[in-house]
């Protein structure tokens, strides 16, 4: 079966000379959630960025659902179907919640539109405040007008650069509960995270990102409890 | 006094029409450009040229004027053909100057803006001569809306009275366009955030592209506005930048209303300081204006954002 | 051919160059190593100017001044005046983002203009100031051996200004400068006297702009609001620009050589073009400058000498 999003010995970095991934490769399938783990610094970020067109990528593959979406422009990949929510400032402030919405969902071909009506089913804190600038949101609603904006382009993947950071743990539990939902109307998700304990909460699969390079990976489940996590992790603070 | 009044509304709509160019590309492109104002004398020029070609394919080469106006209708196809030489002009130094820039430091941006500037301003004297142009020759009659002995009275030539009009009907458009076309909301994402604009599927190339087109073509409306109320000299949007950096700052950077606001401020404080300064030192004023707001407040009086 | 008007060309070419280079090392201190962007030189010049002639000059009855000083106390109060001018602006721009020091600098220089043209009482208005001394011109008279004299004194200031400046940047003041420019972070750290080093270096850089103007004022012997024009401002900057901007080899190397480009097409119009297409050439000429310093800007964006590798361009990046 072909992988949702497929990442091939990807390498680059924001400056020449300097990379920051190295050979990096890990796979999702249809449906899944995937947990891009590591410890700081290992290149999380950097790597849903070059596959979201924000980082130059040197060498590599980068596949969605069987095409070659390497190095297109950021702004095209949405049309290809990869949503990304970047970690901070991932709202347009200066605009209302409905024109957030309405902005991303005009900038789509009509058949991938997703209808505001349903988004707001889905999040139905923000139908009330629709009107409202988005500058104005708590960081819970704003997270999830962010995940909102990414939906509403129906991707087929949508990549989320540590939603949790910097809400509280109540919080984290409504949003990641919200991404499960995401998931079930057939989304595939891959969830860069710090939070290692909520993330493997609800990703069914994980990836462990050292020094640019995947270092281990497995069912969810059994990293809870894999020694080589702590590991990794300590090893990479050492 | 009133009659200060108009006259500073009069010019306040050229210097709104200006600096709300000024403000969009300051906003989206994230630099100062010192060359607004010569997309402004552009715009006049260009008309002078596009007036001449209208005259003589309809015939006669005389332009007869429409009801109390000074000129006729071919002024304003000639107006709308300049306006969109002057965006293809803006477009082409974009791709020529700008584009390449962009990656660097912002000031670079400035700096070449700068140099564009005074290439731009003495091509115009090169291709025109110093000498200043009139689209029309017509006397006109101004009238007299108030009689003398109230405030000093107040006569308004319907030329003028059209450009506050005209000046009104195009800013309402633009502020439709902002807040309800996806153009509009593209422009203000990319304002605020133009990494998060590129996620969100926006052509962030299309949308720098949109702005120049939009502030350049009201630079060679307020240009050919000048022309109409005044003359149309090689110095006409260097005198006027001043005023522009003035307004689009008053109103703080970015905000489309604070530019109008701030550009009809700017020409009630010019108008309003001649008889205190002096004709001679009305253009001090706006640096006056600028110093004051930079001192006091200076996000505008519309910023939100430190 | 006379050799003699050849010489007194060459020593006539050297003086403005001479003055120019004085005026770009103005800049590249501002520019080159502390990053502020300076559209006002030709208002700095001509505060200086105005300044030292009012000094200096014999008293005449419908203007304020004339006061007959010496030259060496016009060329104090010429750096002194443009200084405060400068502190004036700083003080208004440069707490805020650095777009705004530009079109400060550019409003200010378009007022001196102004008040340079209408001021009748204190600038002598459009007709400006005339007979302003000049230094050793009861011993030298006022053919070639003058010119080379002047030419030795600005040489001298030059090697003064040259000598101070490489001084200044080289001590624990110019590397916290270049720190302040390079690095965010330092200069966030530093907080209120990164400001201070900013505003320092933003009014040496004007006073030496004012000298250079007092320079010109005392060579020529007549000045007025025309020398003092938009242009002006745009030919230092080309000049930095083209010589390499963060080197003061550089600057002076600029000013010797896009005065000399400057001079050639000039005379080359005057030449060539009919008496009534001067002006249009003039506006060519321009044109023409403009176009080079924008190709620098995209093609060698470092200039001719470029900067010297002092600091790491690296440091501190995540």
């Amino acid at each position: 079966m072909t992988a949702a999003l497929e990442m091939a010995a990807i390498e680059g970095g924001y400056e020449p000379g300097l990379p920051i991934l190295r050979g990096a490769s890990l796979s999702v399938a249809p449906g899944e959630i995937v947990a891009l783990l590591g410890p700081n610094g290992a290149g999380k970020s950097t790597l849903v960025k070059a596959a979201a067109g924000l980082v130059p990528v040197w060498s590599g593959r980068v596949m969605l659902g069987g095409r070659d979406i390497t190095g297109l422009a950021a702004h095209r990949m949405v049309h290809e179907g990869l949503g990304f929510v970047p970690q901070t400032e991932n709202v347009f402030a200066n605009l209302s919640v409905l024109e957030n919405l309405q902005l991303a969902s005009a900038l789509v071909a009509r058949k991938r539109r997703l209808d505001l009506g349903r988004m707001f089913e889905l999040f139905p804190d923000l139908d009330r405040q629709r009107k409202l600038e988005a500058g104005r949101l708590s960081g819970g609603q704003r997270q999830m007008l962010a995940v909102a904006r990414a939906l509403v382009a129906s991707p087929s993947v949508l990549m989320l650069d540590e939603p949790s950071a910097g809400l509280s743990p109540k919080l984290v539990g409504v949003v990641f509960e919200r991404l499960k939902a995401v998931r079930d109307t057939g989304v595939t998700i891959l969830l860069v995270e710090q939070n290692v304990k909520a993330a493997l909460a609800i990703a069914d699969r994980a990836v462990v990102l050292v020094e640019g390079r995947e270092r281990l990976e497995g069912p969810a489940a059994e990293l809870v409890n894999d020694p080589r996590m702590a590991a990794l992790y300590l090893g990479a603070a050492a | 006094m009133l009659q200060l009044v108009a006259d500073g509304l009069v010019v306040g709509s050229v210097i709104a029409l200006g600096a709300v160019g000024l403000t969009l590309t300051y906003s989206i492109l994230r630099f100062a450009n010192f060359g607004q104002g010569e997309f402004m004398t552009w715009g006049a020029y260009f008309a002078v040229s596009t007036l001449a070609f209208v005259l003589a394919v309809t015939g006669g080469g005389v332009m007869e004027p429409l009801g109390p106006f000074s000129f006729g209708w071919q002024l304003i196809v000639a107006m709308l053909l300049a306006a969109a030489l002057t965006a293809i002009l803006a477009l082409v130094v974009d791709w020529l100057l700008f584009r390449r820039l962009r990656r660097g430091n912002a000031i670079t941006l400035v700096i070449a803006s700068f140099g564009a500037a005074l290439a731009l301003r003495n091509l115009v004297q090169f291709l025109y001569g110093t000498l200043p142009e009139y689209y029309s020759r017509e006397i006109q009659i101004a009238i007299r809306l108030v009689p003398r002995d109230v405030m000093g009275g107040l006569r308004v030539t319907p030329d003028q009275m059209l450009v506050i009009g005209l000046t009104l009907v195009l800013m309402l458009a633009l502020q439709w366009l902002l807040t309800r076309t996806t153009l509009g909301r593209a422009m203000r994402a990319t304002a605020m955030n133009p990494a998060l604009a590129r996620v969100a599927g926006v052509d962030v190339e299309g949308v720098i592209r949109a702005t120049w087109v939009i502030g350049a073509a009201l630079a060679a409306i307020a240009g050919v506005f000048v022309g109409i109320t005044l003359q149309i000299r090689p110095m006409l949007g260097f005198d006027l930048l001043l005023p522009l950096f003035a307004a689009a700052i008053l109103g703080g950077i970015g905000s489309v209303r604070g530019a109008v606001v701030g550009g009809y401020i700017v020409g009630l404080a010019e108008s309003l300081s001649v008889p205190l300064v002096g004709a001679e030192y009305r253009a001090a004023t706006a640096f006056a204006v600028l110093i004051g707001i930079l001192l006091l407040r200076p996000n505008g009086l519309f910023g939100a954002r430190a | 051919m006379e050799i003699l008007p050849v010489l007194n060309y060459l020593a006539f070419f050297m003086v403005f160059a001479g003055i120019f280079a004085v005026m770009a090392l103005g800049l590249n201190l501002q520019w080159g190593f502390t990053g502020l962007f300076n559209v006002g030189v030709a208002g700095f010049v001509a505060v200086g100017a105005y300044a030292s002639a009012i000094l200096t000059g014999p008293p005449e009855p419908e203007r304020f001044g004339g006061f007959g000083l010496p030259i060496l106390v016009g060329w104090l109060g010429a750096m002194l005046l443009s200084g405060v001018a400068a502190f004036v602006v700083a003080v208004a721009a440069l707490r805020l983002r650095e777009d705004y020091l530009a079109i400060t600098t550019f409003g200010i220089a378009v007022v001196i203009q102004l008040v340079a043209t209408n001021a009748q009482g204190l600038t002598g208005g459009p007709f400006g100031i005339q007979s302003i001394p000049r230094p050793f011109v009861e011993a030298l008279g006022t053919g070639f051996v003058w010119n080379l004299a002047y030419l030795g004194l600005v040489a001298l200031v030059l090697g003064l200004a040259w000598w101070a400046l490489e001084r200044l940047v080289a001590s624990p003041w110019g590397r916290v400068l270049r720190a302040i420019r390079e690095d965010e972070l330092a200069a966030a750290s530093l907080g209120k006297r990164a400001a201070a080093f900013r505003l320092q270096s933003f009014v040496i850089g004007c006073m030496l702009m004012g000298l250079a103007g007092a320079l010109y004022a005392h060579f020529v012997g007549y000045i007025a609001p025309e020398d003092f024009l938009p242009i002006l401002t745009f030919q230092i900057w080309a000049m930095l620009i083209v010589g390499g901007s963060g080197n003061n080899a550089g600057a002076v190397l600029g000013a010797f050589l896009v005065w000399a480009i400057w001079s050639v097409s000039g005379n080359l119009i005057r030449e060539v073009l009919p008496a009534a297409e001067q002006a249009r050439g003039a506006a060519l000429q321009v044109v023409l400058i403009g176009v080079m310093i924008a190709a620098i800007l995209v093609l060698r964006p470092r200039g001719i000498l470029g900067e010297r590798a002092t600091v790491s361009r690296h440091a501190g990046k995540d």
